[in-house]
């Protein structure tokens, strides 16, 4: 089972469909979450959201695996406790947006930081749940100012970036206090290039794992392009999709596009050798 | 092997208009920070922003950022090596 849910499901489905996860105490973390993650003092100043510094790096660089392990796992501890993300499919995102509120449309600080995208042109990123309230107190995080939307606006908006190709997260501000609701692509998010370059899981895979039916994939290599995760390839000798299942991270990206309907997501928990792969 | 990779700030004086040196950086290596941290109740003044190497671990030392930065503020060596 997955960690969350077994620690904050409280009976529903999901950790994220738990309504309490959108309304407890507000989140204190902006301070100690720099320092506890071993990242630059200032981690705008180190471009955006580095959530390592260059001894990480470094230390992966000559081959000392032990320094590495010794990161990752002070990084992941401390991410746990305040800021980390799991990956949801379309049908899950929608489902949030009828059990929280408020939610708001706002600009994507990582891609302000790796692409240096214009505010107009940005906004990628929603923000739920209370704190959103106090959005004006921080207004360079909210460069561009708040849109609030209604449920159905919600929904509207992630059907079009999942259109657009950009996969739906749900991150934590103080664990369990859910407060991000992320559409995001790699290399630009700092979570999803995190966790698939230097696998530091600040990015949880989802509760979905898609799966590849050999007779209906006619080989049209239209969901090719959709994955983020670098879990799904074309396969020539077949002429099919190939999708690794263990480097699936569940966001049925490549599920959405295929018209085929060769890809279905499967419950992870349904296969006993992906059960407890996150 | 790891690159160094230094951006004169005094140089690039307004990345965020720029920003010629993200786009053209096949690996997405570089990206914008603030040399002031968040603030409280203000939005950071665009003369704020700066250029650092975020994934410096994904630079191939094409040289393309150095040939193209309009202000000539960035410089990429390798191994200790002279800068370019
Ligand atoms: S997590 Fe995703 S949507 Fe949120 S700020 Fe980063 S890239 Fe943007
Ligand atoms: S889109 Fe569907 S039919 Fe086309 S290659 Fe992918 S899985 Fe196969
Ligand atoms: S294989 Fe499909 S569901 Fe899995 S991570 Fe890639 S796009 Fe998402
Ligand atoms: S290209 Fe040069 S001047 Fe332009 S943003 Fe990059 S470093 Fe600054
Ligand atoms: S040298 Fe090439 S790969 Fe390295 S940062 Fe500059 S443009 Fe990017």
């Amino acid at each position: 089972m997955c960690d969350w849910c077994e620690k904050y499901g409280d009976g529903y489905e999901r950790w994220y469909f738990n309504p309490a996860n959108y309304a407890r105490r507000l989140y204190k973390i902006r301070k100690e979450e720099a320092v506890a993650s071993g990242a630059e003092a200032n981690p705008q100043a180190a471009g955006g959201m580095a959530f390592v510094g260059r001894d990480f790096i470094e230390a992966r660089d000559r081959g000392d695996i032990a320094e590495v392990e010794r990161i990752k796992q002070q990084t992941e501890g401390a991410m746990w406790l305040t800021h980390f993300g799991q990956v949801l499919t379309l049908e899950e995102a929608h489902k949030i947006t009828d059990i929280m509120y408020p939610i708001s449309l706002i600009s994507c600080a990582c891609r302000r930081s790796m692409e240096g995208l214009p505010d107009e042109e940005n906004f990628t990123c929603m923000g739920m749940g209370p704190g959103m309230y106090k959005w004006e107190r921080w207004p360079d995080t909210y460069r561009g100012g708040v849109h609030f939307l209604t449920p159905d606006e919600a929904k509207e908006v992630l059907s079009k970036l999942n259109k657009r190709g950009l996969v739906h997260s749900i991150y934590t501000f103080g664990t369990p206090y859910l407060g991000g609701l992320c559409n995001c692509d790699y290399p630009d998010c700092a979570a999803i290039r995190t966790v698939v370059d230097l696998e530091i899981k600040i990015l949880w895979k989802g509760h979905y794992v898609a799966k590849i039916d050999p007779e209906l994939c006619n080989g049209c290599a239209s969901c090719i392009h959709r994955c983020q995760f670098r879990a799904l390839s074309f396969n020539p000798s077949r002429n099919k999709a190939y999708i690794d299942q263990f480097q699936c991270f569940g966001c049925g990206l490549c599920a959405t596009e295929c018209d085929q309907e060769a890809i279905t997501m499967v419950e992870r928990a349904s296969l006993p050798a992906l059960a407890n792969v996150w | 092997m790891l690159p160094t990779i230094i951006v004169d700030d005094e140089k690039c004086e307004d990345p965020l208009s720029c920003r010629r040196c993200l786009i053209i950086c096949p690996t997405h290596v570089l990206g914008l920070g603030t040399d002031v941290g968040a603030q409280k109740f203000r939005e950071t003044d665009t003369s704020h922003f700066i250029v650092r190497p975020v994934r410096f671990d994904k630079c191939s030392g094409c040289m393309d950022c150095v040939d193209g930065c309009p202000q000539s503020a960035i410089q990429v060596s390798f191994g200790g090596g002279d800068a370019r």
